[in-house]
């Protein structure tokens, strides 16, 4: 995959005007996330785990962003959205329960856990999931396709975009504290921030996104 | 008031006293005299107005760096008033050191440039603001190119092409402006320029929704001070007018003291002068205020000549 913003680490702010103790602090907090569960079980992390790679493949020529490990956190230390679907049990349980019901159907239909199926395998459960004809005892009447669009989706994927390495992949400028933009126009670029390599022009954009602080 | 604030302030305020006092050092106390006309006055008065000009266009060139640093020099012809100010800058310095009753061809040429290009960059602001979505409304006012801030280049190039017209006066005459007398026409180019200045700082201030009281000094010192000099400047000339010279002094002092508050709002933004890439483009723009401490020296000389030439 050729780099859109080549040259470009968001971690090199570190020590810059842009970031600030609590900035430090904060992103610090955010690498060192526990890489073993602390709310599920050792099954439950396995199938996570297995979900994760489905739902948000990663290029292995780079450290993975620990995805399992934020969706841990979040239920561990009972990070909530704000709001819930009704059908849908608490964030905690309903993962729980979503893992387990999977499972169990990996183990239905196939005879093998989840987390040793075959990638496409492995799709073709979660699409049955996705599309609602999932319908074993273990989900105890928690709709699957809810649960595949509003607790698998959003937290896979809001745990990738809360990771330095994909927000060094889509050109993001990290926390805006203490620094914010003051270039607010369509397509004006603060010097700050990453630059977008055309076509043609990759060396220039990199030799500017090694001056981004 | 912060304790930090009141000594900032104050310690501003001293300063423009200061610069006041340094302004005034080689001056006699100012007398009515009828005749005969001293052959220095004209000159005297052309050195203030030359400062005056040139306080004006460092106000200008560190302002205009900075904003358009911020707008990252998108058009090149935003180069064009750093040059120009900076041009102003000097041959004001030139017409300060100049004790010649002749205007320089090289001053008046700079100075004419400056004034062009003010009047050029306020149709470029006024088109860009124009071609926004939304055309001229509030939005487009607040955030946009500012329509006021190349009238200020503007004003130190008239400001300082009066003061040629001033100084080049035949010994034993009276300064005149296109067959006008000297010190009223200044006197009024002095309140229309102020009015404007107030315009641009009672707009901006109004976007900031006056959270500080001491954003409504801006509106409020500098409109009597543009008042009482334009009643000079259409009034007898033969009076003293000691009302009229405190307020320009005041809105001198203002100038400097805005430089401070607006030191002040950049410290209380996130991060602080610490953060001082981001608060210096982001915060009140600190070169800015020091425009209203030209125009009130200015208004200042069209006092001195007024009374110098009271027969006008």
């Amino acid at each position: 995959m050729t780099e859109r913003y080549p040259g470009y680490d968001v971690l090199s702010k570190r020590w810059s005007a842009s970031w600030n103790a609590q900035t430090r602090r904060v992103i610090d907090a955010r690498l060192a996330v526990p890489r073993e569960p602390r709310f599920f079980s050792a099954a439950e992390w396995r199938t996570l785990n297995a979900v994760c790679d489905r739902i948000m493949p990663q290029p292995t020529d780079r450290p993975a962003v620990p995805l399992a490990a934020y969706v841990d956190q979040k239920m561990a230390e009972d990070l909530q959205d704000g709001y819930r679907y009704a059908e849908l049990p608490p964030q905690g349980e309903a993962w729980q329960r979503g893992l387990q019901a999977l499972d169990a159907e990996a183990l239905e239909a196939h005879g093998d856990r989840f987390d040793t199926l075959a990638p496409t395998v492995q799709d073709a459960l979660l699409t049955l999931m996705q599309q609602g004809s999932m319908t074993g005892a273990a989900w105890a009447g928690m709709p699957p396709k809810l649960f595949f669009a509003h607790r698998i989706l959003p937290d896979i994927t809001h745990a990738y975009y809360a990771h330095p390495i994909s927000w060094n992949e889509i050109g993001f400028g990290g926390p805006a504290s203490p620094r914010g933009y003051v270039r607010m126009g369509l397509d004006r670029r603060d010097p700050w921030e990453a630059v977008e390599a055309k076509p043609g022009d990759e060396a220039a954009a990199r030799r500017k996104n090694q001056n981004v602080r | 008031m912060s304790r930090a604030t009141a000594v900032a302030t104050s310690g501003l305020a001293v300063l423009g006293a200061v610069a006041l006092v340094l302004g005034e050092r080689s001056n006699t106390a100012p007398q009515i005299r009828s005749n005969p006309i001293d052959p220095g006055a004209a000159v005297r008065a052309a050195r203030r107005m030359n400062r005056a000009a040139g306080i004006i266009a460092a106000s200008v060139l560190a302002d205009s760096a900075v904003e358009h640093y911020r707008g990252s020099f998108h058009n090149k012809a935003m180069v064009a008033p750093l040059v120009t100010s900076l041009l102003s800058l000097a041959v004001s310095i030139h017409g300060h050191t100049d004790k010649r009753p002749v205007a320089h061809w090289v001053r008046d040429t700079v100075y004419a440039a400056a004034a062009l290009t003010g009047l050029a960059g306020t149709g470029f602001h006024i088109f860009n603001v124009t071609k926004k979505p939304g055309g001229f409304s509030w939005q487009n006012l607040f955030y946009q190119a500012p329509i006021g801030a190349p009238a200020a280049l503007t004003l130190s190039g008239a400001m300082g092409f009066l003061a040629e017209r001033v100084r080049d006066t035949p010994p034993g005459t009276s300064p005149t402006i296109a067959g006008l007398p000297a010190g009223p026409a200044v006197a009024l180019a002095t309140s229309l320029g102020l009015m404007g200045t107030v315009g641009e700082a009672g707009l901006l201030h109004f976007r900031g929704a006056y959270h500080d009281p001491f954003m409504y000094l801006p509106v409020t010192v500098p409109p009597l001070a543009a008042a009482l000099i334009g009643a000079a400047a259409i009034g007898q000339t033969h009076r003293r007018r000691p009302w009229t010279r405190f307020w320009l002094r005041a809105t001198a002092v203002l100038g400097f003291a805005g430089s401070g508050f607006h030191a002040i709002g950049i410290a209380r933004n996130m991060g602080g002068w610490r953060n001082w890439t981001q608060n210096l483009l982001n915060g009140p723009p600190l070169p800015a205020p020091p425009s209203f401490t030209g125009l009130a020296l200015v208004g200042l000389a069209a006092l001195g000549l007024m009374e110098d030439h009271p027969d006008d």
